[in-house]
């Protein structure tokens, strides 16, 4: 459980910090990033966790998403952790940028060689709460999620998947991966890590699970930048979830900013939006 | 003030009084003794002159001074006028009146006095030494010829009085004679009948002078009375004092001259009587000389025993015989020719006691000074007017007057209002049934038993307004302000309205106004509240008579924005609830031509105006509709263009709800454009969040706390909410409540 400081930058009166420690659910070092609003100086402050999209490391969000402002406002700590296990010498994990290293999916592999390491999912529910708990003012009881792309798949299915765990069910997502048993990259990734009975994607997938979701009410927001090449692609398919979220009346907003793409510029535009959502419920 | 005085010394007036008139006092009692004086001189000269006469008996001086008042009374009544001056005088001059009446007539009377004492007294002697001592008998020869007379023929004179006769005559005339079996009585016994009846009469006049020195003390001792009452309450009736004064030396100069006139009367009509009884007396003596005289002569003639002599001498004294004879023959009159009554001299005292009746009359009462209007002694129907009298005057009663003041505007052609009146005893009058917020004109007069006073000054008096009637559906408030709106309540314009706030529930007395805001000019009145407290604001219209009594209260909550729908703004099309919370929007169709619209009216979209507090800040309210319900609900100018639709133009903001074949589509408009917004969970109940001071329009889901969306906008003055129906519907907003916790960090 040992941490490991990697850097340390005051930001917004607050520092924005990097570490390293060895997991235990992924057998390898990893590394994640923490803001630490000037709050965290003298109070335990709501912990809100960012999930990554395909490809990122702990870096991108916390040097291009521009969270600290309204991090450091609400006086919420960020944890903004990798988006896979790294340096495990898995065959192919390298092999292509949509599978393998940075593109964990946040789910518990079941497959060979994969679920040695890919835990992607207990690490986040799991894990990295334990160590923050531990090692920063974090409130326990105070937890959020949110993420972009293949993060806000996976923030959506941590948040459906574990009802009360995110205090009062504030979810949020940019561009997130609604239904991935439906899209390219999620059949990709879920035949890889979980196998070909797609029975067990169900498990990883928002759309399903809002279907079954029974729970404390969730609040979800989600935005989506409409000239999103991945949403035409059909890669993110936000009809789907909103269409089941309409079905089992689970709140959404989805809106659809004209002009974005799926860039951490589109993030940028919108993270105060996001923050102040999550911060609505973890100050309340 | 002399008469006064000598009042005062008579009386032995009260110490201060003394004091007081101390000066005039003295001068009162020299007037006094001078006039004692003057009959005191008179009376001892003649005492001189009868310790000269040697007059032992003192009947006459004893009676004169019976008759003499004491000296106190004249005293009492030797005021310092010439009319009093008169009278003291007239006490010596009776006196004199009787001296010169009696020294006129003393030779005879001292005689007779003595004629009639001699019968009693063995010793004659000394007493007609005194008679003949007097030197101014003129007469004293021819009497002391008769004396001798008489001395010597003491027995022959008649000796007794024939009571049936009413005449002297002999004892043995008793026996035979004229009075055989006549009641007789010895003359000097008569005599002393005849003295009697007079002394009879003299007590007869002093009593009546005692029934008037009475009733002059009893004129004293109300004089007296009233004089306490003047001195212990010398301030307040100093008039009435004066009055009185006037009024009682009136009436002792009417008892003067009332006491001069009876006893001069008295005194007349006693000298009369003295002189005609003197007369009588004289003639009496006269009658016993002749008679004397002709026994004498009858006596000389008998004595002579020779016939012939007495034959011879029967022509000498044929005359004698006829002489006696004829004298014998002569009844002597002795009536009294002096009646033993007085008249009656009843005095007529009716003019006196009319007097004295009016001594108790007062002065007429001054016109009393009516007060102004006391502030807040009106209400609406009554005002408490009083007025104030001079001090030293009586009141029985006032009598109240007063009528409605006409207003300018009130046509000249109309009646002078009537007056009213209204009679009371108190210096004040509470006058009911009165006309709310209208000016009545009062004056006052005072009234005793001597008459009415001259009517006070006019003075306007107010009643107070009716209460104002607070329009509960016209207030609103928000966290940190109200604005309340009320009817007058009535007619004519009044001054001012004052509004008192009572916080309900607060620490101290529930009933203890928390804040008063006065002179509100008009029939409305924004003001500052404190957040989440409930009010009881009532409203009170003011005018010079003083503050209306309080309208029914309003309760105002602080822990919301709370407002209702203009009705005005509504599109003819909507129906909008007795509460002004609920607007409907029915199915069946209006013919346009069956549509009212006005300039203030919703032309083109089913809309409606909330009627929010002009506060900036942050308002929150909420709106209820169906989810089938086609609805924009936001906020716009208060001018906002009427023709088109609401989130249509620049100066509206809203949320619409449009139910597409596939979805519920929800926009949210400004200037004709929304964003791209899917919500999944269609909100029944609406949550807008407006914040001046962030410049933001929220909307929420206020059944699950969702945001939904938010305007950033630039109001560039106040709005109101905004509702409008796309379709047949209903639409109710829920103002007053708190805002959610969800839209704070909004």
């Amino acid at each position: 459980m040992a941490l490991t400081q990697v850097s340390s930058s005051k930001c917004c009166g607050g520092f924005q910090k990097v570490f390293e420690h060895d997991s235990t659910e992924l057998k390898c070092r990893m590394k994640f990033a923490v803001y630490l609003p000037p709050k965290a100086e003298s109070a335990k402050c709501p912990v809100l966790y960012w999930l990554s999209g395909l490809t990122c490391t702990e870096q991108n969000f916390i040097t291009k998403a521009g969270s600290q402002q309204a991090a450091a406002e609400h006086g919420l700590i960020i944890v903004a952790p990798d988006t896979s296990p790294r340096g495990c010498n898995i065959e192919g994990e390298d092999e292509s940028w949509d599978f393998g290293t940075g593109a964990g999916f946040y789910v518990n592999a079941m497959e060979e060689p994969w679920k040695t390491n890919y835990r992607m999912y207990s690490y986040i529910t799991e894990e990295l709460p334990r160590l923050i708990n531990a090692h920063f003012p974090a409130d326990p009881d105070k937890m959020s999620i949110f993420g972009h792309s293949m993060g806000g798949h996976g923030a959506l299915i941590c948040a459906l998947k574990n009802p009360g765990k995110y205090k009062a069910g504030a979810v949020s997502a940019f561009a997130p991966i609604c239904n991935p048993m439906q899209c390219a990259w999620g059949q990709k990734a879920f035949g890889g890590y979980l196998g070909s009975d797609k029975s067990t994607w169900e498990a990883y997938d928002a759309t399903v699970l809002v279907g079954s979701y029974s729970g404390p009410q969730l609040d979800i927001l989600i935005d989506q930048g409409r000239d999103d090449q991945f949403l035409s692609a059909g890669q993110l398919l936000p009809d789907n979830l909103i269409a089941a979220c309409t079905e089992k009346k689970i709140p959404v907003v989805f809106r659809l900013q004209p002009g974005y793409d799926h860039s951490y510029f589109f993030v940028f535009s919108f993270i105060s939006d996001h923050i102040k959502h999550h911060a609505k419920y973890l100050n309340a | 003030m002399q008469e006064l005085n000598l009042y005062s010394v008579g009386m032995a007036g009260p110490g201060n009084q003394a004091i007081v008139w101390d000066n005039s006092t003295n001068i009162g009692k020299g007037l006094s003794t001078k006039g004692l004086s003057i009959p005191a001189a008179g009376t001892m000269e003649r005492h001189d002159r009868q310790s000269k006469k040697n007059i032992t008996e003192e009947k006459l001086p004893r009676e004169r001074r019976r008759v003499t008042p004491p000296p106190s009374t004249f005293q009492r009544f030797s005021v310092d006028t010439n009319e009093s001056l008169r009278f003291d005088p007239y006490v010596s001059q009776s006196d004199e009146d009787e001296s010169q009446l009696l020294s006129s007539y003393r030779g005879q009377m001292q005689y007779s006095d003595e004629v009639f004492e001699e019968e009693d007294e063995a010793e004659e002697t000394p007493i007609r030494d005194k008679v003949y001592s007097t030197p101014e008998s003129d007469r004293g020869e021819h009497k002391m010829d008769r004396e001798e007379r008489l001395s010597e023929d003491n027995e022959t004179e008649p000796d007794v009085f024939c009571t049936d006769c009413k005449t002297p005559t002999w004892s043995s005339q008793n026996l035979y004679g004229p009075h055989k079996d006549h009641r007789v009585i010895l003359i000097p016994r008569a005599t002393e009948e005849i003295k009697e009846d007079l002394q009879k009469t003299m007590s007869k006049l002093k009593e009546q002078i005692l029934l008037m020195e009475n009733f002059a003390s009893h004129l004293e001792e109300i004089f007296i009375t009233v004089e306490d009452m003047g001195t212990s309450l010398q301030e307040n009736f100093g008039r009435q004092e004066q009055n009185l004064e006037q009024h009682y030396n009136d009436v002792i100069q009417a008892l003067s001259q009332k006491y001069e006139q009876g006893a001069s009367r008295l005194a007349d009509e006693k000298k009369l009587k003295l002189e005609a009884l003197y007369g009588q007396l004289v003639d009496c003596g006269k009658t016993l000389d002749i008679s004397k005289e002709l026994i004498e002569t009858a006596q000389e003639i008998y004595r002579k025993e020779n016939k012939v002599t007495f034959l011879q001498g029967n022509r000498a004294y044929g005359l004698s015989f006829n002489r006696i004879e004829d004298f014998s023959k002569d009844e002597p009159d002795f009536r009294l020719l002096a009646s033993m009554e007085f008249e009656n001299n009843t005095v007529d005292f009716s003019d006196i006691k009319q007097m004295m009746d009016s001594i108790n009359i007062l002065p007429a009462p001054s016109a009393p000074v009516i007060n102004p209007q006391i502030p807040n002694s009106a209400t609406s129907t009554s005002v408490h007017v009083c007025w104030s009298l001079f001090s030293d005057d009586t009141v029985e009663f006032y009598e109240l007057h007063y009528r409605p003041v006409l207003d300018d505007a009130t046509p000249a052609n109309l009646q002078a209002p009537e007056v009213s009146k209204m009679r009371v005893k108190e210096t004040y009058l509470t006058v009911m049934d009165l006309l709310p917020n209208a000016q009545y004109e009062f004056w006052v007069t005072a009234t005793n038993t001597t008459g009415v006073s001259p009517a006070s000054e006019k003075a306007v008096y107010m009643t107070v307004p009716s209460p104002p009637v607070i329009k509960w559906r016209e207030c609103m408030s928000c966290p940190n302000a109200a604005l309340i709106r009320w009817e007058s309540g009535n007619t004519n314009p009044v001054d001012s309205y004052t509004m008192e706030l009572n916080e309900i529930g607060a620490e101290s007395n529930d009933d203890s106004i928390t804040e008063s805001i006065v002179a509100i000019p008009t029939c409305e009145c924004l003001t500052q509240l404190q957040p989440d407290r409930q009010y009881s604001v009532g409203v009170r219209a003011v005018n010079i008579g003083g503050p209306s009594d309080r309208s029914k209260p309003v309760i105002i909550q602080t822990t919301g924005t709370y407002f209702h729908l203009m009705e005005e703004t509504a599109h003819p099309c909507l129906l909008i609830s007795e509460d002004r919370f609920t607007m409907f929007y029915g199915d069946e169709d209006i013919p346009l031509s069956d549509m009212i619209f006005s300039d203030n009216t919703f032309a083109r979209c089913v809309a409606v105006l909330g009627d929010l507090i002009p506060v900036r800040g942050r308002h929150y309210w909420e709106v209820s509709v169906g989810e089938g319900t086609e609805f924009r609900v936001g906020v716009a100018y208060e001018d906002t263009q009427r023709n088109s639709f609401l989130g249509g133009n620049s100066t509206s903001w809203c949320m619409r709800h449009v139910i597409t074949p596939s979805r519920h589509k929800y926009e949210f408009l400004h200037n004709g454009w929304s964003p791209d917004i899917r919500i999944t969970v269609p909100p029944k109940r609406i949550g807008v969040m407006l914040d001046y001071d962030s410049e933001k329009l929220s909307f929420f889901n206020a059944d699950v706390d969702q945001h939904l969306y938010t305007f950033q906008c630039h109001f560039l003055h106040l709005v109101h909410p905004c509702f409008a129906l796309d379709s047949p519907g209903t639409i109710t907003i829920h103002s007053g409540i708190a805002a959610p916790k969800c839209t704070i960090f909004d």
